[in-house]
């Protein structure tokens, strides 16, 4: 091959972009070019990712870009609206490309050449990726890649970007294409000639296209009967199945959530352990002081608040790679829809919202699965509504403490555990009618669409899926966790300074004395909270001493007395109504901090947490109301 | 050409079956949208299944998996 040097000063590196279809590939073909992305991050404005790798072939450093994966470049959607702008050299930040690589599905050729038409009327120079053609070879279909060539006016190159085959070839010519011949736009003038021409330019432009891909397809697609059933069809069968189906999803939704709540936890102990251990360490290290105080219980205490999540987020993007990978995620949107449809939320928004019974925070880092802006807000907004694991000791302390255990209608079910399930219950009714009145309200427009491909089953690609876990576990530390850890640092110079006072001194004002009444009963509330959760960590043992000591706490809660008073402070009214405000109040700031991180804006932290404090009072104040009007 | 009368909407094609594409006749982004996904005039589309409350449907359309609700699925006309 001719030493390949592309337009201008051969020290620059060349600017690829990649387009494509989602599911055909893409993110796969980018691994094997390019390996670990060396940037992510978003455009500018936008929440539509940035995704950007380098490598070097034949000494020429190639930039490449790329695109989140779409149908069309009609700029209908935020994503259509960055990949235009990119390939029309318009986005900040980006180089004009010099090459534009458009990966096709090579078994589903006709609904692929829509946008790769697209994109050779851009004049740019092109190269075709044809994708999956093992999968298409399986299933009996051949595509002729020289006559696909001739048709398209560019290179097509066949690869199999797991193996690697092909991957060499189409190196060399990303690098040959800048100096090349610049492809012809598709010829649709014969195809618009036989559309009424009264009908809008996008509608027109549509049906010619495909009227030019249907004779370019009869030209280089031919299919025969495959040797035998592809095993990937036959698992297609078991998934698409009516009752294998459903049952095969609940399984998986089931080991999703399974994973994220109970096996995290050990890893997450281990973490905090660690974190405790260098704690000590060092403490026994630095003198007693400020120093040392500053760096146990303010970085110390923030490093350990942020890594605590990464098992959780790492797990659950585990999950979902996995899920995407072999085509799953968007059977399980389409599974769903229907349920989140009247929420004003689509079948999207159901494995976020799952995973948000186990913490908000890998909850809302999933929304990013969700490519409608809105829809995904809108599952950002409500996410936190979901009773996380954190809440459950609460819950499990004050139902086990005040709630009769007597039993309602049946003998095996028992008032507290029903109360139980009313508080999660609650929690997803609140989150549909909030959602439901925001999509009728603030974020009225116009139907969302939700037409979506379903992908048949494929095996996930080992390096695809490490890198998806790797990325959101990276851009949590990197981007929450360094604001989180700045919180707690800050938190505890606010604790720590001005050195505290002796409280009833004659030298505090009033509103130093309200603080410090504040402080109190936060700490204690904090103590209660440590307690209850040392509570639900033990609760699995039989250890009697340990049984005890539960007990003890309970029976501490059950005496507790207002100050200088024998009221009781806890009734059920009042236990009711804690339980009713820790359900809906918004009491994390990790997970203000990632709402602020994944929406790109402080707006919506702060709407989160204004409406969730006022939805938490209120019913709080009417669960108390209506409990002691009842008498209990 | 279709007869007046027999116009009928891909909502109501049945599971299992197949029919004839006849247009999107829509100017809303949704048609265009499913326009661009391939279902133009003259292509078989299949019904093959329905999610376990009846909405969306999946559809085979150029030899993939297409899920679009009932309500944009009205948006397609059919030939008998």
């Amino acid at each position: 091959m001719a030493e390949a040097v592309g337009p201008g000063d051969p020290t620059r590196p060349l600017t690829v972009v990649l387009v494509g279809n989602p599911n055909t590939g893409k993110s796969t073909l980018f691994t094997a070019l390019a390996g670990i992305p060396t940037r992510i991050g978003n455009y500018p404005g936008v929440t539509v990712e940035e995704k950007v790798g380098r490598f070097v072939h034949r000494r020429r450093a190639v930039d490449l870009v790329d695109l989140p994966g779409t149908y069309s470049l009609a700029a209908q959607s935020p994503d259509e609206a960055v990949a235009v702008d990119v390939l029309r050299g318009r986005m900040p930040g980006v180089a004009p490309p010099d090459c534009v690589v458009v990966v096709a599905d090579a078994t589903n050729l006709s609904r692929n050449l829509f946008l790769a038409s697209q994109a050779l009327e851009l004049g740019l120079p092109t190269v075709v990726a044809l994708s999956l053609v093992d999968v298409a070879a399986e299933r009996g279909i051949t595509v002729d890649a020289s006559a696909l060539a001739r048709r398209l006016g560019c290179p097509v190159v066949p690869v199999v970007a797991p193996t690697g085959s092909g991957i060499a070839t189409l190196r060399d010519e990303i690098l040959a294409a800048p100096a090349g011949p610049r492809p012809p736009a598709p010829d649709l003038a014969a195809h618009l000639a036989a559309i009424d021409a009264a009908r809008p330019a996008p509608a027109r432009q549509a049906i010619a296209r495909y009227a030019w891909i249907d004779d370019v397809v009869a030209e280089a697609v031919t299919r025969s009967r495959p040797a035998r059933r592809p095993l990937a069809d036959t698992i297609d069968g078991v998934l698409t199945h009516r009752v294998w189906g459903t049952l095969v999803f609940a399984l998986v939704m089931l080991a999703l959530f399974a994973s994220i709540f109970r096996l995290a936890a050990p890893l997450m102990d281990l973490l905090s352990a660690g974190v405790d251990s260098v704690a000590v360490g060092v403490g026994g290290l630095l003198p007693p002081g400020a120093l040392r105080s500053l760096f146990v219980d303010g970085v110390l205490a923030g490093v350990g608040g942020v890594v605590v999540f990464v098992p959780q987020i790492a797990l659950l993007f585990l999950f979902i790679a996995l899920l995407e990978g072999c085509g799953y995620l968007s059977r399980a949107a389409f599974l769903m829809d229907r349920l989140l449809v009247g929420a004003g939320l689509s079948g999207k928004s159901f494995i976020p919202l799952l995973s948000s019974f186990a913490c908000a925070i890998p909850g809302i880092m999933a929304t990013r699965t969700i490519e409608n802006r809105r829809d995904r807000l809108l599952t950002i907004l409500v996410a936190p509504l979901m009773s996380c694991s954190a809440r459950l000791p609460v819950y499990l302390l004050l139902c086990g403490a005040f709630v009769p255990d007597v039993a309602v209608g049946f003998s095996w079910l028992r008032l507290p555990a029903l109360v139980l399930v009313a508080l999660y219950a609650l929690g997803v009714a609140v989150a549909a009618a909030v959602a439901g009145v925001l999509s009728r309200t603030l974020f009225r427009g116009p139907p969302q669409p939700f037409v979506m491909e379903l992908p048949g089953w494929r095996w996930p690609q080992a390096a695809v899926v490490l890198e998806r876990v790797r990325e959101a576990a990276w851009s949590f530390l990197k981007n929450a966790g360094t604001l989180i850890l700045a919180m707690s640092i800050v938190i505890w110079a606010l604790g720590s300074y001005p050195k505290p006072v002796l409280p009833d001194g004659p030298e505090l004002s009033a509103a130093e004395r309200q603080g410090e009444a504040l402080r109190q009963s936060f700490l204690r509330a904090r103590a209660l909270g440590a307690e209850g959760e040392e509570h639900h960590d033990r609760q699995g043992d039989v250890d009697p001493a340990e049984e005890e000591g539960a007990t003890m706490l309970v029976r501490r809660l059950k005496a507790a007395t207002w100050d200088g008073t024998d009221r009781k402070v806890f009734s059920l009214s009042v236990a009711l109504s804690i339980m009713v405000f820790f359900a809906l109040c918004a009491q994390c700031a990790s997970t203000l901090v990632i709402i602020g991180k994944e929406t790109g804006s402080w707006v919506w932290p702060v709407v989160t947490f204004a409406y969730m404090t006022v939805l938490a009072w209120l019913g709080a104040f009417a669960v108390y109301q209506l409990g002691t009007a009842l008498g209990w | 050409m279709t007869r007046i009368f027999t116009v009928r909407s891909l909502e109501q094609v049945g599971v299992g079956q197949t029919a004839a594409v006849a247009d999107v006749p829509g100017a809303d982004p949704i048609s265009l949208r499913l326009l661009e996904m391939g279902l133009t005039p003259g292509i078989e589309v299949a019904v093959v299944g329905a999610a376990p409350l009846g909405d969306p449907v999946e559809l085979e359309v150029r030899g993939y998996r297409l899920s679009i609700r009932r309500r944009e699925a009205a948006l397609v006309t059919v030939a008998s």
